[in-house]
């Protein structure tokens, strides 16, 4: 076990390595210099401030210097906030997004997991229908859609809920409802179908034939069993949501780092770019990793370890 | 006056004819309008930098204004005198400026003195501070040679010759230098304060000392929303009314809206195009001019036959520019017959406005619509210039408002310029900034605006050579007119008014560039908040704003 973590995190400085090597070409690539100024700058005064950032260089010696710092931690400092050190700029931002993803995730899960398995064994009901359509809806409704509409019924109709801005809990519960909808959708949908056919295996049919009694085996075996593709959906899910929805945080006048990303691509801010790809993607592999890590406890039979020797 | 303590006994008519009235006298008003509100507004984007040497967008200039003072303060389109003790006038032909300032603090106790402005001016010009702001100096003695690296700042035509007495000299004279001082990029500094901070000054208020009307407290950058309240230690503190003013940002129109009518904004401002369409028509709906004008740049380097003037003019008398600021741009642009733009500069005696004279108005006829000459015209153009058939792309920018103008234009041209097939390029504004910079366009909506109020700074971009002539019109007698008003006649103000209306004629003629529409800002504004002046640069003087 430990000399497979071991190795998947080498492969995952390596995959890091790559992510960081690829954005930093394509970065370079972007029409336009990152400074904010550019419209109102002659060549010469553009020249004079590549040459203060080092622009002038050669693209492979800025790559290699680029490296240099990365191993030191040292990310930059952003351009479209003038001194403001990157990691400064992703740690003041992140705070919020990581919690209305997080909120948004539990309750998406749980409420998920719920409907699933109740439509998963009232199969044809009315229930059943219900999550069909929550699912369908979900699925297909744009969270800005929704955003708009919670935030004029709640914010603005029945003046029950901030409208927007950040001021305590009260102000993350409608967009966390707003971010609800595609996990819980999602998992509901995974569970229901999952659910489904654990119910009608044989282990079932067996503890069933045992005398045990039905939700017995229900919380025992089925829904536990039926987790296991849930797990797989989650964690991905989790940081694509916990990175921030750049149109849920610009309704509700979050300030999360969602917005801060298409920010900096739209104005050049190299290290800004650079700083937040590089933090996603941190946080995508190492949810991959814990991903795998869970199948093990989950489910025995894929325990990390002995699966390769067997 | 006395009667405004009763506002019931006034229709809300009444009132806006008392704020009118109260601006001129502002003295008596705020001792007689409560003093503990907070004004609430929006703001369309987040503070990058409260550093004045660093700063670069409107945002950043509108919260110094409110927070920092210079030599000078617009209020309205009135200049008076500020850390200044009075407008200083110039001597030895304009190029030597002696001020004197007033005994004023800093909001952590220090006096402000003639050094704080030494010491950011010289900062600024620095190439090591990397401001993209710094050729704003060009004309003060060594700047060029200084932003170039060629000498030291401390050669900067800047002196202090007592705490409280500035020498200022120019390498040649510049008409409109008390008003180029208003910018951001010319307020003092702290120097204690940036000592403290280094090289994180300007992201977080902790460290930060104000000598404006305001001070910014708890604010770090990134916030979304920030307070500042009245700096007590502001020389001009009695006529501050407001208690504190407090920003959100805001991206979303509906959120704006929603914050706006269930009363947590007073004002929602800088309201885009498509949203203020749908709200031109509330009674609370209200723009202001702004000094940007937006126009059309014709490749004449790529594309030889623009340099047929029928050609340039045939496009421009297809525009029906009025119908596009109402019913495309929702108000939040107006008609533009010159690139100067209106509202902007004033004759010093007679105070006709730049772009009113009988000359500029005479010039309409180039910019009114007109789709039979357009067609004529055109028509010859094309046979002048032996083409027959056009395909053009126009490149613009990629918000709703510019799609649809795009396509508004489009159609214009198409319908009325046989021959004439456009299509439409719509990128990211950087994208777009890099193809004028590269001459990479057929046609392009491009903009500019103002960095300090003086015809100048538009007609310099269209002349020969200059890095930011686009389309590379270019035209011997409009170089020759710009160059006077710049050099020979630049201490004869007659003479300057003349070469620079003589200028305008040339370029609006000849349509070297097409003159679209001057943006104007767009909000809504509570009945009980007033006086949100615009200045010439389209900052809004916050010291003056009264709240009932």
């Amino acid at each position: 076990m430990t000399r497979y973590i071991l190795k998947r995190i080498f492969y995952l400085f390596l995959t890091l390595l790559i992510i960081a090597s690829i954005t930093f070409f394509m970065m370079k690539a972007l029409p336009g210099t990152p400074y904010t100024n550019q419209a109102k700058l002659s060549p010469e005064q553009i020249a004079t401030l590549n040459q203060k950032y080092g622009f002038n260089k050669p693209l492979w010696v800025q790559y290699f210097m680029y490296l240099g710092n990365l191993l030191h931690g040292d990310l930059g400092t952003s351009f479209q906030f003038n001194n403001q050190p990157v990691t400064q700029l992703i740690g003041n931002h992140v705070g919020p997004s990581v919690q209305l993803g997080l909120q948004a995730m539990i309750l998406g899960t749980i409420l998920g997991i719920i409907l699933g398995s109740i439509a998963a064994i009232k199969k044809h009901s009315w229930i059943d229908a219900l999550t069909t359509i929550v699912s369908i809806l979900g699925l297909s409704i744009p969270s800005f859609v929704l955003a708009i509409l919670l935030q004029w019924f709640f914010g603005f109709k029945i003046q029950l809920l901030p409208v927007a801005l950040w001021h305590g809990f009260s102000s993350s519960i409608l967009p966390t409802l707003a971010l609800t909808a595609l996990p819980l959708a999602s998992i509901a949908r995974y569970m229901r179908t999952e659910m489904v056919d654990v119910l009608s295996s044989d282990y079932i049919e067996l503890a069933r034939a045992k005398g045990d009694d039905s939700s017995e085996v229900i919380l025992k075996h089925a829904i536990r069993n039926s987790l296991i593709p849930i797990i797989t959906v989650i964690g991905p899910m989790a940081v694509q949501i916990m990175t921030g929805s750049m149109v849920v945080e610009s309704i509700f006048s979050i300030p999360g780092i969602g917005n801060q990303f298409v920010q900096s691509i739209l104005t050049n801010d190299y290290p800004t770019i650079m700083g937040l790809t590089l933090f996603y993607s941190f946080l995508m592999v190492v949810v991959i990793l814990i991903t795998d890590i869970m199948y093990g406890v989950i489910d025995p039979r894929i325990r990390l370890g002995k699966g390769g020797k067997a | 006056m006395k009667r405004l303590k009763h506002p019931k006994f006034f229709s809300f008519a009444m009132l806006g004819v008392v704020a009118v009235a109260l601006a001129g006298c502002s003295q008596q008003s705020s001792s007689n309008t409560p003093r503990n509100k907070t004004v609430a507004v929006s703001s369309k984007d987040v503070i990058s930098t409260m550093d004045s040497s660093l700063n670069t967008d409107q945002i950043g200039s509108q919260n110094l204004n409110n927070t920092m003072e210079g030599l000078y303060r617009y209020r309205g389109k009135q200049l008076k005198p500020a850390m200044a003790t009075s407008i200083a006038q110039p001597t030895n032909n304009g190029t030597v400026y002696n001020i004197n300032l007033r005994h004023a603090k800093w909001s952590n106790g220090d006096p402000v003195t003639a050094h704080d402005f030494v010491y950011a001016w010289r900062r600024i010009v620095d190439p090591k501070t990397g401001s993209q702001y710094s050729y704003i100096y060009s004309g003060i003695k060594n700047a060029d040679a200084i932003v170039a690296g060629k000498k030291k700042p401390d050669t900067l035509g800047i002196k202090a010759l007592g705490d409280h007495q500035l020498q200022i000299t120019l390498e040649h004279p510049i008409p409109y230098f008390n008003t180029l001082v208003t910018g951001s990029q010319f307020l003092p500094i702290n120097q204690r304060s940036i000592k403290k901070a280094g090289n994180t000054y300007g992201i977080s208020s902790k460290e930060m000392a104000f000598n404006g009307p305001y001070k910014l407290v708890n604010w770090k950058v990134g916030d979304t929303e920030w307070t500042e309240v009245k700096n007590h230690s502001y020389w001009n503190a009695h006529h501050v009314q407001p208690k504190a003013i407090k920003y959100y940002t805001i991206k979303d129109p509906n959120t704006g809206l929603n914050l706006y009518d269930t009363n947590q904004m007073d004002r929602y401002q800088d309201i885009s195009g498509d949203s203020a369409r749908q709200l031109s028509n509330r009674h609370d709906f209200g723009t202001d001019l702004t000094s940007s004008t937006f126009y059309i740049e014709m490749n004449q380097k790529k594309l030889p036959y623009f340099k047929n003037a029928k050609l340039r003019q045939a496009i421009s008398l297809t525009i029906n520019r009025d119908e596009l600021s109402n019913n495309v741009l929702g108000k939040t642009g107006t008609a533009s017959h010159s690139i100067v733009p209106r509202d902007m500069t004033h004759h010093k005696t007679t105070g006709t406005d730049f772009v009113k004279e009988p000359s500029a108005l005479a010039d309409q006829q180039y910019t009114s619509y007109n789709p039979k000459k357009a067609t004529k015209l055109w028509q010859e153009g094309l046979q002048e210039t032996g083409q027959k058939e056009l395909n053009l792309t126009m490149t613009t920018d990629d918000t709703d408002t510019a799609k649809k103008q795009a396509e508004y234009l489009q159609n214009s041209f198409e319908k009325n310029l046989p021959g004439l097939k456009v299509t439409i390029s719509s990128v990211p504004f950087k994208t777009r900034i890099q193809r004028q910079s590269t001459h990479d366009f057929d046609l392009i909506v491009a903009a500019w605006n103002a960095d300090y109020p003086d015809p100048t700074n538009f007609m310099d971009l269209f002349t020969t050579g200059n890095p930011q002539n686009d389309g590379q019109w270019s035209n011997k007698e409009y170089d020759h007119y710009v160059k006077a008003a710049e050099t020979t006649d630049i201490n004869n103000p007659e003479l300057r008014w003349k070469d620079m209306l003589q200028a305008q004629h040339i370029i609006t003629k000849e349509q070297g560039v097409i003159p679209l529409y001057q943006v104007t800002s767009a909000s809504l504004t509570k009945s009980n908040v007033h006086n949100f002046k615009i200045t010439p640069t389209g900052l809004y003087d916050m010291a003056s704003v009264i709240k009932n």
